[in-house]
């Protein structure tokens, strides 16, 4: 059949619903059926979907002309997706256009929630069409038997293909390519993605750096440009905002009056606990949304949050506070008004999030701009000169992950054996290993065939054999079911379950605030107040608490956000306008603040490097100000915290936030001496680096992920608990073992160096010292806080630095108990 | 490295490798030793650093060597879990070390008693001594003084400028000392003491008693 005439069938499928086809989506249909690859740029809820399961299904009529009468069985695409909930989705689109084709092309789902006896009825016969997860992808690729299946497969789709960038779910990804890839040789692979700054590089990422994949590829920009109002909420009177914390509470009044104003509105916070206390506080004050409001975040019950998705669509809500967990996927049509709780920190995420509301065609996208403390009020005025300019974040690539690699040569171990020889030219291919040496590569085949590089006679490390013909193969059961389990662990803080004495499962919260609670507590989670009852085999069993009494939050340490660098810039900019006429009415609005500021201190200008040093009972305070964002100041801090202790000893506690960091000592920092000594040099930065105890601590906190992802942690699987007698540890302790003991393992440096490229971001780290390099320094001495330095005093989470003894500390410490 | 202390008119040295000494007796107590589960852990696919089983037996030569006891006393989870190849290392350093050996089980000692027998370690559920009661788990009994394990006690220092630190201890509340865990690879936890309770923290050199404020 000729292009025309598949062309023909597909626009008048199109036309029958009384749509027309975009530009992009035939431009992809083209290029798919000339046999490209590609990456497609759209938006979510342009029609994404469309554009690529057409010519999947075309590609089938043209190569099955008797396509109505005869069915050719076996599975012909794959199309990965991040989140499972979205997989309903895109099974329905795929169905419509099947089936309105009449071509009898079966899709089917294989996600953690299909059930055992489904998955083995996929095996027997697999789905023509087949939607997934990348975990699920990995999954098939530890049964036996999975060449055959994929055989068949002319095409594999990645949507969302910028949220997988830039994780180890990625490079999952590229892994899970590089075989499917040498398994059949004509797969075309194609990625969706929202727009992000290094579109071309996820291109390569996708394909391989230096595959033939790449070399017949296209990219496809969907162009969609959808107007975008940015409306900052702004109290009457200024006093009435604090200068941290309080979550913008105070403003609940305003965010009523918006939600009663649109059909369906989206409330974004950036923490789950954020979230919970706005839900709280809305209901609270306004009984009369109850039933009309709800709440959506990744700690809770995923059939409630399947519930809320579906209510959003059955416009059956007001409006609902949610985190993240909402930034992607399906559309929700009803969707009107968005409002965003604190600074989003990065334009992507801001711009994806304003996108959620006016989805019909020329509607017009409105997010309103709620500012929880007065400094991020800055934040509103930047943002919205970064969508009128586009400026958006790349996501960086992971390079050399080895637990990943790791888990996948124990996944090819597991289902039927491989021999290093083939899967190591297949990974020389992928974005992530393009450098890999053979030294490395034989680390990781020792790593899981004697657990180190050397062998003792008593040792008994089980895993991956090595067979007569030199193929490497998991032969125990146990072994293969374990590794099994591990795949789809998601890795994140500990995590325990919540459920109701007599049964029901209501979320997950983490151990570490559970840890703080005793029986008979009450705490707010999901919206209900809970009494926690008891804690065992990981469950933390409750029930319902009397709504009049007393209650915590719940929190969660992970998902706190850094400024982009894009942000930064944006936000310093803003910042230095303070000084000038040209002021935002946001800047306006935050007058009496840098009057009071400029009592102390100055509000600096883009010439300026603040620094502020003050006294408070905690201590002597110094506090400085590169307005880099948290992840560059965590380093930043580390850095200065490491070379000022060089002059004399001295242990400073670190704080930062996203303007600026902290160091606090029990005696005054000689800050001439830091100036005289040139302390903000870029030179030596790395060792530098290396040297501040606080990369250790982070590290140690990277190493978490690493360690379960290669299979030193055990972990049960998500919501069962399979006993692992005496097979506990922390990860934590396994880091300190390997520190102490095998420094050298490329795991543990592997942690270093993601804190290095990921955490610190050490490019960013040299740009921003040159940058101060090139600024006069203004060192203020104040008598008390100024309202700059506040919310970074007040942060309790906090680093610290040593160049004491550890004796010399401890006779200065106590073991404080005064509650 | 040691540090002194009298318990109802009996003198005990604390060593910072966790072991404590009852000078009276020349008696040597070590509590969650913890062997074997390294070996555990390999067995199962996780690699755990072989280094780290060598560790333990060079710690319990250097305490043997600095107090050069009577007889030692386990206060229970000597051996992590069950029969592996780290017994047979176990094994050779009971031969070689050749003093009396005595184990108080805890949760963790599962392996079959007859195989302690063949080395002559005497096993049991607690141990009565002028007053002084072993066992594992801590435990509060008229008329004695209790030295005990299985917590992993450590303890959480603050200082000015919002610094924080953790270190393994010994823990003494009035009646009873808790050791800390001898083995490596053995993680912790952190206790909070009362008033009236010592407690006295290890670093990787020293013992030094903890100042508490209420």
């Amino acid at each position: 059949m000729k292009r025309e005439e598949l062309f023909d069938i597909a626009t008048n499928w199109f036309t029958g619903r009384g749509w027309k086809p975009f530009p992009f989506q035939t431009q992809t249909w083209t290029a798919f059926l000339q046999g490209k690859n590609g990456l497609l740029n759209a938006p979510t809820g342009s029609g994404k979907t469309y554009a690529l399961w057409i010519p999947v299904i075309l590609d089938y009529i043209k190569s099955n002309p008797n396509y109505k009468n005869k069915h050719k069985p076996g599975l012909k695409a794959i199309w990965i997706t991040p989140l499972r909930a979205l997989s309903t989705e895109i099974k329905q689109a795929a169905e419509r256009v099947a089936d309105d084709l009449e071509t009898g092309l079966k899709v089917g789902v294989r996600t953690g929630d299909t059930s055992a006896s489904e998955r083995s009825k996929q095996k027997n016969k697999m789905p023509d069409l087949l939607i997934t997860t990348p975990e699920s992808m990995q999954l098939m690729l530890a049964s036996k038997g999975y060449e055959s299946v994929f055989k068949t497969c002319g095409a594999i789709i990645i949507d969302e293909w910028h949220e997988l960038l830039g994780t180890k779910r990625g490079v999952q990804v590229e892994l899970a390519l590089s075989r499917l890839k040498h398994i059949n040789p004509q797969l075309r692979i194609w990625g969706i993605s929202a727009t992000i700054g290094n579109l071309k590089q996820a291109l390569e990422v996708l394909l391989g750096t230096k595959s033939p994949a790449l070399q017949n590829s296209v990219m496809i920009r969907a162009h969609i440009n959808k107007k975008i109002n940015v409306i900052s909420v702004i109290p009457e009177k200024m006093d009435t905002y604090p200068w941290r914390g309080h979550m913008g509470l105070h403003l609940v009044d305003e965010v009523a009056n918006i939600i009663r104003k649109s059909k369906t509105t989206l409330i974004f916070c950036n923490t789950r606990s954020q979230c919970e206390l706005w839900f709280q506080a809305l209901l609270t004050k306004y009984p009369e949304f109850a039933g009309e409001l709800a709440m959506h975040h990744g700690s809770i019950a995923r059939e409630t949050r399947q519930w809320v998705e579906q209510a959003i669509r059955d416009e059956q809500l007001r409006a609902v506070v949610c985190t993240s967990s909402l930034d992607l996927g399906v559309d929700f049509a009803p969707v009107e008004t968005v409002v965003q709780i604190g600074g989003p920190k990065g334009v992507a995420r801001f711009l994806q999030r304003a996108g959620r509301s006016g989805h019909q065609p020329g509607q017009e996208s409105n997010i309103y701009f709620l500012a929880t403390h007065a400094i991020e009020l800055v934040e509103a005025s930047a943002l919205r000169r970064a969508v009128k300019e586009t400026v958006v974040e790349d996501r960086v690539p992971y390079l050399n992950s080895w637990d990943v690699l790791i888990q996948y040569l124990v996944t090819l171990a597991v289902s039927d054996g491989f021999y290093p020889t083939d899967v190591f030219k297949e990974i020389q291919d992928t974005f992530c290993y393009q450098g890999i040496t053979a030294a490395e590569w034989q680390f990781c085949l020792n790593f899981i065939t004697r657990g180190s590089q050397s062998l003792q006679a008593y040792d008994e490390y089980k895993k991956v054999e090595i067979e007569a013909d030199g193929k490497f193969k998991v032969n125990s059961k146990t072994t293969a079911l374990r590794h099994r389990m591990q795949i789809g662990t998601i890795v994140g803080d500990s995590v325990m379950n919540v459920k109701f004495l007599g049964g029901g499962y209501i979320g997950s919260i983490e151990e570490w605030f559970v840890s703080k609670l005793s029986p008979g507590d009450i705490f707010i989670f999901a919206g209900r107040k809970l009494e926690l009852i008891r804690i065992r085999n990981m469950e933390v069993i409750v029930r319902m608490a009397n709504p009049g009494v007393k209650a915590v939050h719940a929190s969660w340490m992970g998902g706190r956000l850094t400024l982009s660098s894009q942000m930064s810039e944006l936000i310093r900019e803003e910042l230095y306008d303070a000084n000038t006429e040209s002021m935002s009415r946001e800047l306006r609005s935050l007058e009496p603040m840098f009057t009071r500021q400029r009592k102390e201190s100055i509000v600096p200008t883009d010439n300026q490097f603040l620094i502020e040093t003050f006294k408070t009972r905690e201590g002597y305070h110094a506090i400085f100000y590169p307005f880099e964002g948290r992840y560059v100041h965590e380093a930043l801090a580390s850095v200065m915290a490491y070379r000022i202790s060089l002059l004399s000893p001295i242990t400073f506690s670190l704080a930062y936030n996203d303007y600026g960091f902290e160091l606090l000592s029990d005696k005054e920092i000689d800050m001439q001496q830091v100036l005289d000594n040139n302390l903000f040099t870029p030179l030596h930065l790395h060792t530098d680096l290396q040297q501040s105890l606080n990369a250790t601590e982070m590290a140690r906190r990277k190493f978490r992920d690493i360690a379960v992802i290669a299979g030193l942690v055990f972990t049960g699987y998500p919501g069962k608990n399979v006993k692992t007698k005496h097979l506990q540890s922390s990860s934590q302790l396994i880091f300190e073992v390997f520190r102490d003991y095998e420094p050298n393992n490329l795991l543990f440096q592997q942690a270093y160096r993601e804190t290095f490229e990921h955490q610190l971001e050490e490019g960013r780290l040299i740009l921003a010292l040159e940058r101060i390099q090139n600024q006069e320094v203004v060192w203020k001495q104040c008598e008390k806080p100024t309202p700059f330095s506040f919310p970074i005093i007040t942060d309790r989470l906090r680093e610290r630095l040593s160049s004491e003894t550890l004796a010399e500390r401890i006779k200065k410490m106590t073991a404080n108990y005064m509650k | 490295m040691t540090l002194e202390i009298e318990i109802n008119r009996n003198t005990f040295v604390l060593h910072n490798s966790g072991a404590l000494y009852w000078t009276e007796k020349r008696m040597l107590l070590i509590s969650d030793a913890h062997l074997g589960k390294v070996s555990h852990f390999r067995k199962y696919g996780a690699a755990i650093p072989e280094a780290v089983i060598n560790k333990n037996f060079i710690k319990l030569d250097e305490v043997v060597n600095y107090f050069d006891p009577e007889s030692i006393y386990f206060l229970g989870d000597l051996f992590h879990s069950e029969l592996n190849n780290e017994w047979y290392l176990f094994q050779q350093w009971v031969e070689k070390t050749n003093i009396p050996i005595i184990l108080i089980a805890g949760n963790h000692d599962i392996i079959n008693p007859a195989k302690y027998c063949e080395l002559n370690i005497q096993i049991t559920n607690e141990w009565k001594l002028n007053g002084i009661l072993l066992t594992h788990y801590p435990e509060i009994r008229e008329g004695f003084f209790n030295l005990c394990g299985h917590v992993h006690p450590a303890i959480k220092l603050r200082g000015a400028g919002r610094q924080s630190l953790k270190l393994p201890c010994f823990f003494q509340s009035e009646n009873q000392m808790i050791l800390p865990a001898f083995g490596e690879f053995t993680g912790t936890y952190v206790i909070e003491p009362k008033e009236g309770d010592t407690v006295y923290g290890i670093t990787k050199d020293t013992v030094l008693p903890v100042i508490i404020t209420f």
